[in-house]
């Protein structure tokens, strides 16, 4: 039995865990390559065009494996804190895949409510028995994993760079590098230090968010919409690059709600699709990144916030 | 003395020289073709017999091609467009608080406050906002394009023109033809389609305060600073050099950029044009990317590689863009 772990969507997120938890109980697994041209051009072919990048790049992962291994796990994810919920397309997830690529091995369909400890076992309980362990082997292999998934430090967090911008966006768009093209390194290059969410503190990004009139219900939202705030209202960054899937809506209400709240403060948004230019995003960091280093060399707090309305 | 600034486009390629007191002394457009190293070459031909390589002191470039010609000139600043349109503009008007600038293939808006830049957005994928639109459409009426604008100024009332994007202002156009509407009528509609279809698109949501400064080649329509002007309700100002403000920006900062590091200029010389350049490209097997190399030989001298999406290739022929 080799079970295929598709590298899209939440894997860098868990990756941790569900390959301690795998090793443990002795399953064979694969892992699909990083995102390359060959996986984004199989998930353009399979998956249905009107679906966000990463989903596609989702079924391009599933459709690299799907003839070397005998079970995916394809998570259909619904939830990772109480109350809250993550995109519906998770939901959707196992009947998109089944759908759209054929000849499919077995894959993992059951919902998954990671924020419960119960429901996650409940959940680890039936894919075990798929795998045919029982219940006292999953459970050890889970308390193996995650101590390790808890050991982790997820994000990024530079210093020593002369400027410094939050990084936000969907967990897969960061991820990938191939998928942003290596953002953080060309920022880098460019001088410009890298932080991400992990590195605000719960408490900040609540206090911004529950200021919003109506609780948003996803946990996403609140990571970025929170963070984004605070270290905007509080001028900790110099800017904060947005970092947005073409065809997400969720995204395009928080970039929104950002803007709303941060008005002139130098908020960049990158959108990217399967036709992003590398060109276009190299003149649009590098003009970025000279905006800020001449606003602070006039030493002045001129207002500043763009946004980019195409993709490149 | 003299400060060169070159604009590699997709379209046209800019050159200026601009004097010791940073007047424009010479300019030169070319079309790039798809080729701008050829194109580059052209112009410093041009150049050669009146300039001295030992009298630049500085030279820059930008533009969409302002990588791959940096390494055949020995640019002393590599700088995009914005920053380049944006530096140009300020340095002949301090009071400059929006740039639009509409090219022959993209268009952007860029704001300034107290001459720095605080906001801008490019488009490159819709042509319903730029100068080949504009040129198409001047064909398409047997009307060449520099009448275009008085032709727009001719009319009393504009036919309205679906600008939303470039197939159906073009279908609107024919079908507006085929009824019998005055030409000048059509091209004032084109011209006002234009301008709506630039405020919606690129200069959605921004916040356009004069004074504004209209630059690109599209700036030479007097029909389309005057929609603008009908949308706004205030003037905007056509600089003089509103054709080349990019090769003037890179030339501005490539002076910035000599005198702050106190440096000299990297300048190759005039005879680059008698140079021979082979570009030949090759796929890269290294990883499943599989990314189609272009390579610049100067004779038998690698001088830079660019399409690497790891920048393996390109970092080997150590050259920074920016
Ligand atoms: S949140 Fe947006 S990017 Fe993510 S899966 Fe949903 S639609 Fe796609
Ligand atoms: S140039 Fe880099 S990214 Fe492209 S195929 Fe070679 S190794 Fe891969």
């Amino acid at each position: 039995m080799i079970v295929g772990l598709p590298k899209g969507l939440l894997f860098h997120q868990y990756e941790k865990f569900i390959t301690e938890f795998l090793k443990v109980l002795q399953i064979d697994y694969i892992i699909s390559k990083d995102t390359n041209k060959d996986i984004l051009n199989l998930g353009v072919k399979y998956c249905v065009d009107e679906a966000c990048l990463p989903i596609k790049i989702f079924h391009g992962h599933v459709a690299s494996i799907k003839d070397r291994c005998d079970l995916v796990i394809v998570p259909r994810i619904v939830s990772v804190h109480e109350k809250e919920f993550i995109c519906p397309k998770f939901n959707g997830l196992p009947e998109m895949i089944l759908h759209n690529i054929p000849n499919m091995p077995a894959i993992t369909t059951k919902p998954l409510y990671l924020y419960s400890e119960k429901k996650t076992l409940a959940w680890l309980e039936d894919f075990g028995s798929m795998l045919n362990k029982n219940k006292n082997q999953v459970r050890e292999a889970y308390i193996r994993g995650k101590e390790i998934y808890d050991r982790q430090k997820l994000g990024y967090n530079d210093k020593r760079y002369r400027r410094r911008v939050l990084l936000v966006g969907h967990p897969y768009n960061i991820d990938d590098i191939y998928m942003n093209m290596n953002i953080k390194k060309k920022l880098n290059d460019l001088g410009v230090g890298v932080m991400t969410h992990h590195y605000v503190r719960d408490k900040d990004k609540q206090k911004e968010v529950d200021k919003l009139y109506k609780r948003p219900f996803w946990t996403f939202a609140r990571h970025t919409y929170g963070s984004c705030v605070y270290l905007g209202r509080t001028q900790q960054v110099d800017g904060i690059i947005y970092l947005s899937s073409f065809n997400c809506g969720i995204d395009s209400i928080f970039i929104q709600l950002i803007k709303n709240e941060l008005k002139d403060f130098p908020l960049l948004v990158v959108k990217i699709d399967e036709h992003t230019g590398e060109a276009g995003l190299n003149t649009r960091l590098e003009a970025y990144t000279d905006m800020l280093e001449r606003k602070k060399k006039n030493g002045s707090n001129f207002p500043a916030s763009r946004e980019h309305l195409y993709s490149m | 003395m003299y400060y060169l600034g070159v604009d590699v486009g997709s379209v046209s390629t800019d050159i200026v020289v601009l004097d010791e007191k940073l007047n424009v002394y010479d300019q030169v457009y070319l079309r790039t073709k798809g080729r701008p190293i050829e194109a580059i070459q052209r112009g410093f031909k041009q150049l050669k017999n009146k300039y001295k390589d030992k009298e630049v002191r500085a030279i820059g470039t930008t533009g969409s091609g302002r990588g791959i010609t940096s390494f055949i000139l020995g640019a002393d600043c590599v700088k995009n467009e914005i920053t380049a349109h944006a530096m140009a503009g300020v340095y002949y008007d301090k009071e400059v608080k929006t740039i639009f600038e509409i090219g022959g293939q993209d268009s952007k808006i860029i704001l300034l406050n107290q001459g720095v830049v605080t906001d801008f957005a490019m488009n490159t994928v819709c042509a319903a906002g730029t100068g080949s639109f504009l040129d198409r459409q001047a064909e398409r009426l047997g009307i060449p394009i520099e009448e275009f604008g008085n032709y727009a100024l001719k009319s009393k009332l504009a036919v309205r023109i679906a600008g939303r994007c470039a197939v159906f202002a073009e279908s609107d156009m024919i079908h507006k033809q085929q009824l019998g509407y005055d030409s000048a009528d059509i091209i004032k509609g084109l011209c006002e389609a234009l301008a709506r279809n630039y405020l919606n698109n690129v200069g959605k949501g921004k916040d356009i305060q004069p004074k504004v400064f209209f630059q690109g080649g599209v700036a030479a329509n007097i029909g389309i600073k005057e929609a603008f002007e009908k949308i706004l309700g205030f003037e905007i100002f056509v600089p003089k050099y509103y054709n080349v403000m990019g090769a003037i920006g890179a030339a501005l900062l490539a002076k910035e950029t000599v005198e702050s590091k106190r440096c000299k200029t990297n300048f190759k010389g005039f005879d680059i044009s008698d140079h021979v350049f082979i570009t030949n490209s090759f796929q890269c097997k290294d990883c499943p990317n599989e990314c189609e190399v272009v390579r610049i030989l100067d004779g038998e001298v690698e001088i830079g590689c660019f399409g690497d999406r790891c920048g393996k290739w390109n970092q080997k022929s150590h050259i920074k863009s920016s």
